[in-house]
């Protein structure tokens, strides 16, 4: 009966947490106000998905030991992100191209890749997810990174120009008439290799 | 006559622990253990490249771990096995290679169902360091694998099928506490399509095919050519209402028993389309492998629960 009781508790817990986070997904993509519902109800939405955050001790100090603790817990049981998969509505996809100079004028293009099909969906969604995230020095880092990938197999490339952009593939009607994708820089940033600088440079 | 608050609480405990058997863990370690061999083989070319430090790898993985340790620096992750070989001095490219060797016998363990529970514990352990280092190209398919191991290392191990258990026997496990288990997987199946299928209703692109049409035409899921996609566009905005319904409705109708077979069929069917047309093989198997656990092994009595209500008929008929 104990083991019962615990087993309850424990079910009651999880599963707060579960419908908690899976709220703050929804709520967020009404706030963003990305889905049909009237705009009446982002600013709502907005309030909800803050009450949710609330709940799940995000509003907490970064130290909090309940804070840190919830967030432990639902990274270890895997329920730390909503299910709003390719919802409501999938937007365009990221490219990052790379622009590789060379000390003789030469200009070689090159785009971050994997060997496998796995690896393959895993860069995808670290594209899309470069292009979500706020926090612009971040963005910068993974593309320096990216950059050095890239450079590891082009040594003797003197600049590395990394463009990001989002590119938006044709509509059904669009592809029906000859229409194809077409791509929108974001961001541009130099690297400079060998003197380990780097430089933002805005489209 | 128990009072109301005491009566629902009972409900509830009825409802919570229900007397199982173990063949649904059976299906969930079987199945999460070809995952697990799945997953490591698939990310065996790009292991080091995703999984490596900064200047070595695709994206740092120190980058990954900054950012899980900004939610908790408690989180596990691959970071604190190369902190542990290098105090050996162990090199992180040997490290990392042991993990994924590591990751792959776990998978081959939970397979056979040999040393379950421990296999149960250290495959959590490795993929979770691996989703949490590799946390900027983690994507749904390493969400539901946590999710499936975290629920298989706390469920009642090892299972009748297992190799653990015919060479060791074990004693028969709680009916109730093998139906628990169960019931949290289902009932966690039932939120993520109910919350999965609202956000898609609330998405135009949901109700006219754009979104089908998007999905399938964008790299890397672009499998099938727009050219032969083009001639089933009348098709996508029913396939994309489909969608939504068997997602949404899958919290109410996966538990009434006429239409429970129908609507496991229709999400395993829905799981094989993305597998099959967006390349998303993870993805697809881990969800399979997780309805099939919750829900499946009941239809596997079936056929013989007819065969036994109709037998006394047919020999009753025959013998006139």
């Amino acid at each position: 009966m104990i083991l019962k009781r615990f087993c309850a508790t424990w079910f009651g817990a999880h599963f707060f947490l579960i419908t908690a986070v899976c709220f703050s997904g929804v709520f967020s993509l009404i706030a963003e106000g990305t889905t049909i519902l009237p705009s009446a109800l982002d600013k709502y939405a907005r309030k909800a998905e803050l009450v949710a955050a609330w709940l799940l001790g995000k509003q907490a100090g970064a130290s909090s030991p309940l804070r840190r603790g919830i967030a432990t817990y639902l990274h270890a049981a895997g329920i730390q992100a909503g299910y709003t998969f390719f919802a409501p509505n999938i937007p365009g996809y990221h490219k990052l191209n790379f622009e590789l100079y060379y000390e003789d004028g030469r200009v070689e293009y090159e785009t971050p890749h994997v060997h496998g099909k796995a690896a393959a969906l895993r860069l995808a969604s670290l594209l899309d997810r470069l292009a979500e995230t706020p926090y612009e020095p971040s963005r910068e880092v993974v593309a320096k990174m990216l950059a050095l990938s890239v450079w590891r197999s082009h040594p003797d490339a003197k600049r590395i120009r990394a463009v990001f952009g989002s590119v938006t593939a044709p509509s059904i009607p669009d592809f029906e008439h000859g229409k194809g994708e077409s791509f929108q820089p974001m961001f541009s940033y130099d690297f400079s290799l060998r003197e380990d600088e780097s430089q933002q440079t805005i489209p | 006559m128990m009072p109301p608050p005491q009566r629902w609480v009972h409900r509830l405990m009825v409802f919570l622990f229900p007397a199982g058997t173990d063949t649904w863990i059976a299906v969930l370690r079987i199945g999460l253990g070809l995952q697990v061999v799945v997953y490591a083989l698939f990310l065996s070319s790009d292991w080091h490249d995703l999984f490596s430090s900064t200047g070595k790898g695709l994206v740092s993985r120190q980058l990954g771990e900054g950012i899980t340790a900004f939610d908790s620096p408690l989180i596990p992750k691959l970071g604190w096995l190369v902190a542990l070989g290098s105090s050996v001095n162990i090199r992180e490219e040997t490290v990392l290679s042991v993990a994924w060797a590591g990751l792959l016998c776990m998978g081959f363990f939970l397979w056979l169902g040999l040393f379950c529970r421990s296999a149960a514990v250290l495959a959590w352990f490795l993929h979770l360091c691996a989703a949490e280092s590799g946390g900027l190209l983690a994507y749904g398919a390493d969400n539901f694998m946590t999710i499936g191991l975290f629920y298989l290392m706390f469920s009642p191990l090892p299972d009748r099928y297992s190799l653990d258990h015919r060479l060791v026997k074990t004693k028969p496990k709680n009916p109730q506490l093998l139906g628990f288990w169960r019931r949290v997987l289902q009932l966690h199946l039932c939120l993520v399509y109910f919350f999965g299928g609202l956000a898609k209703c609330l998405g135009s692109g949901w109700w006219d095919g754009t979104n089908l049409w998007r999905s399938l035409t964008r790299p890397p899921f672009d499998i099938i050519s727009p050219d032969v996609l083009i001639r089933f566009k009348y098709v996508l905005p029913g396939l994309g209402i489909s969608i939504c319904l068997i997602e949404l409705g899958y919290i109410v109708f996966i538990w009434m028993k006429k239409t429970r077979l129908v609507w496991l069929v229709g999400i395993l069917a829905m799981h094989v389309a993305i597998g099959l047309t967006m390349g998303m093989y993870l993805f697809a198997l881990i969800m399979i492998i997780l309805n099939l656990a919750a829900f499946g092994p009941d239809f596997g009595s079936v056929p013989f629960a007819y065969r036994q209500r109709f037998r006394p008929v047919f020999t009753k008929q025959l013998s006139r």
